[in-house]
């Protein structure tokens, strides 16, 4: 008799592994000394002494100092704004009653279904109009204002009983007041998940960025990659391939490694007590 | 703040190169070879904007070919067009049509010469894909040809003689068929978008064909002998002599199989020549591709190319840069770093380069078969067109269709792709 616990224990452990296999192989790969792509290329089993030199390789192909602090900055800025601007436009949507609100939603919300690329060409002729060609704030601009996140926060905010709100007004609180004192520290589940959606997207967004940015010093992490990744006519090196990878993903799994629990948190009590 | 201080930055660039009239262009760049060439790209742009003082270079890399084209498409919509764009010498008629590049004509009146003698050093094989309604519109940088690259331990351990590889369809099986083990495919080639196309190309015109119209842009030759000839060796080589792997394999993988001895023989890009060479650890050796017909390859690579909607200035420096890109020596030294052949005769004289030839001599097997070398395929709606072929045939790898089948679809779907244009073309009558 086995018991049911284990059984499923054990289910888990086979999906786990199957779901982490690419970051094993990218993790085992990266430390192979041969990187010719030779024949244990493919194996997931470290029978081998690692190595730097995949990772040494990597520096030297690309400026990745700069890369990170660039990268950073334009994750980092576009959540920076987009918490503000989905704030208000979420509240603006769930408490404040004017003509056309309901209208004006669901024209947000359209913005969702619209497919990236054919926003291109218009996108980045504003981008130039600005005088913001080939610079970072050019690269942001167009993600300051969030579909997504305002529907997210409008839900949040929802789902928060107005009692709370009308005990501040009663007091004498004026609505940024509220908004501030009592519906951000209350949304803040929901702020964290956006986050890290936002976060991520943008880490790793690839042709918005390659059409803005030109010069080297203004390059992000995924387009450093890519100059050594896309290589088509020549042979795929592998190690390097994999090592490039590991350090465009590592800071982003070191702050979820870190967070985790906040993360986590968020996703599985984002309801209210009492 | 930022946005301030770069105002404050552009301000001051504005009035520094009015001061010394000097001229900014962008130069887009992709590498479809190797990172390392993005590095050597920046240093030779930098390398130009120290050795003068008129013209100011932003090199820019810009991930692949297809990307690249993009890119520089958006860019120039949104008005600031690049000045010179390395671009896959095979988009130039595309990019022709739709109106995004300039011809190069009036650059040429400009420094009192003529289309014929700036292309006189250059290889034959390349002019076709440089000129468009005969005009220049593009300045050839890096070429390649597909090459047969062999194992020769394998050859020695099947008891076929190293020195000896293939020249026939007919010695390729019968190699292929010796060199085949239980863990090992004799032959191996890259089926992968892009680069199928381009072996089919291969293929069909080592089989006496032509693929494509090289002096229309609405016509390719799919449902033709020689294509359907080289769709069915294809499809022989998987699932009559069973040498090949069934489905379809990208070139990385390719080239992988070969080092790792999985494949004893593939058809690859002479580009990747400095790969091999730097990664293989077993004897090899390189060789034409095989003919049925005749020996043919079609040209690959990239280009040179100028967008519109520069200024006047804007176009005397981006060919002023384009014309020292292309020079004998940086061609040379190009060749050398990458792989690729240089479209230039003249680089071949030089001293570095005859030292090269001499301790390579796999890149002068590439070079010997420069001579039957043919145009890239070209036609309205290339990457489109190619597509068309490229999923029939993956579909016959696949094993889900027949050889005869599939070219007979790729030409309906290819035609119907190019019908607007020959509508307005070839069809439209008085």
């Amino acid at each position: 008799m086995v018991r049911k616990s284990t059984v499923i224990a054990g289910l888990m452990l086979v999906i786990v592994f199957f779901w982490s296999t690419p970051f094993l192989w990218t993790l085992v790969a990266s430390f192979r000394p041969d990187n010719s792509g030779g024949i244990h290329m493919a194996s997931l089993l470290p029978d081998f002494v690692p190595t730097w030199a995949n990772f040494a390789e990597a520096f030297e192909s690309g400026d990745f100092a700069v890369y990170y602090v660039n990268t950073a900055i334009v994750a980092f800025g576009i959540l920076a704004i987009q918490i503000v601007t989905i704030s208000l436009a979420g509240y603006a949507f769930a408490r404040l009653d004017f003509p056309g609100r309901d209208f004006i939603f669901y024209v947000f919300l359209l913005q969702l279904m619209l497919v990236p690329p054919i926003l291109i060409v218009p996108n980045l002729r504003t981008v130039v109009d600005l005088g913001l060609y080939g610079s970072l704030l050019g690269v942001m601009l167009p993600y300051f204002a969030s579909a997504f996140g305002t529907f997210l926060m409008r839900q949040t905010f929802r789902q928060i009983p107005r009692d709370f709100e009308e005990a501040a007004f009663i007091d004498g609180a004026k609505w940024w007041q509220v908004l501030w004192h009592v519906l951000l520290p209350m949304a803040k589940p929901g702020l964290i998940a956006f986050a890290l959606v936002s976060l991520m997207a943008h880490w790793n967004e690839f042709l918005w960025p390659l059409m803005v940015l030109n010069e080297p010093s203004k390059q992000t992490l995924t387009i450093g990659l890519a100059s050594f990744a896309l290589g088509t006519e020549g042979g795929k090196e592998w190690g390097l391939l994999a090592a490039g990878t590991l350090l465009v993903m590592f800071p982003l799994l070191a702050l979820f490694a870190v967070f985790q629990r906040q993360f986590v948190n968020s996703f599985m009590f984002s309801g209210l007590k009492g | 703040m930022r946005w301030i201080s770069s105002l404050a930055a552009a301000a001051v660039a504005l009035t520094a190169s009015s001061a010394i009239a000097q001229t900014k262009i962008d130069f887009f760049f992709p590498v479809p070879v190797d990172g390392k060439l993005a590095k050597e790209m920046t240093r030779l742009t930098k390398l130009y904007n120290d050795s003068q003082k008129d013209v100011a270079v932003t090199g820019v890399y810009t991930g692949s070919y297809d990307e690249t084209k993009l890119k520089a498409q958006a860019a120039t919509a949104a008005g600031k067009p690049p000045a010179v764009v390395l671009m896959s010498a095979n988009f130039v008629l595309d990019l022709k049509i739709s109106g995004d590049i300039v011809s190069l004509e009036p650059q040429l009146k400009a420094d009192g010469t003529t289309r014929t003698k700036f292309l006189d050093d250059f290889w034959p094989a390349v002019h076709a894909n440089a000129i468009v309604d005969g005009e220049l519109y593009a300045v050839p940088y890096q070429n390649s040809t597909p090459l047969l690259y062999y194992n020769k331990e394998h050859f020695k351990e099947a008891g076929l003689d190293p020195e000896k590889p293939p020249q026939t369809w007919a010695e390729l099986v019968d190699a292929a068929k010796k060199l085949t083990k239980a863990d090992r495919y004799g032959i191996a080639l890259p089926e992968g978008y892009d680069y199928m196309g381009w072996i089919m190309e291969a293929l069909s015109m080592s089989n006496g064909g032509r693929y494509f119209n090289e002096e229309y842009g609405g016509e390719v030759y799919y449902d033709t002998p020689s294509m359907l000839g080289a769709a069915q060796f294809v499809e022989d080589l998987v699932f009559k002599h069973k040498v090949m792997q069934q489905g379809v394999v990208e070139g990385g993988a390719v080239s992988s199989n070969f080092l790792a001895g999985k494949a004893s023989m593939m058809l690859l890009s002479t580009g990747s020549l400095s790969f091999v060479r730097d990664s293989m650890k077993m004897p090899y050796g390189v060789a034409f591709v095989p003919r049925n017909v005749r020996n043919a390859v079609p040209i690959g690579g990239g280009s040179l190319v100028m967008f519109k909607g520069l200024s006047e200035e804007q176009k005397a420096a981006g060919w002023k840069f384009a014309k020292w890109l292309s020079s004998t020596e940086n061609l040379g030294a190009w060749s050398r770093f990458t792989g690729y052949f240089s479209p230039r005769k003249s680089a071949y004289d030089t001293a570095e380069m005859k030292d090269f030839m001499a301790k390579n001599p796999d890149a002068k097997v590439a070079l010997d078969q420069l001579p039957y070398a043919k145009p890239w395929f070209a036609t309205y709606q290339t990457v489109a067109v190619r597509k068309a072929l490229e999923d029939e045939m993956q579909a016959v790898l696949n094993g889900k269709k027949k050889a005869p089948q599939a070219v007979k679809d790729a030409q309906q779907a290819a035609d119907a792709l190019m019908k607007p244009y020959v509508e307005q073309t070839a069809l439209k009558l008085p």
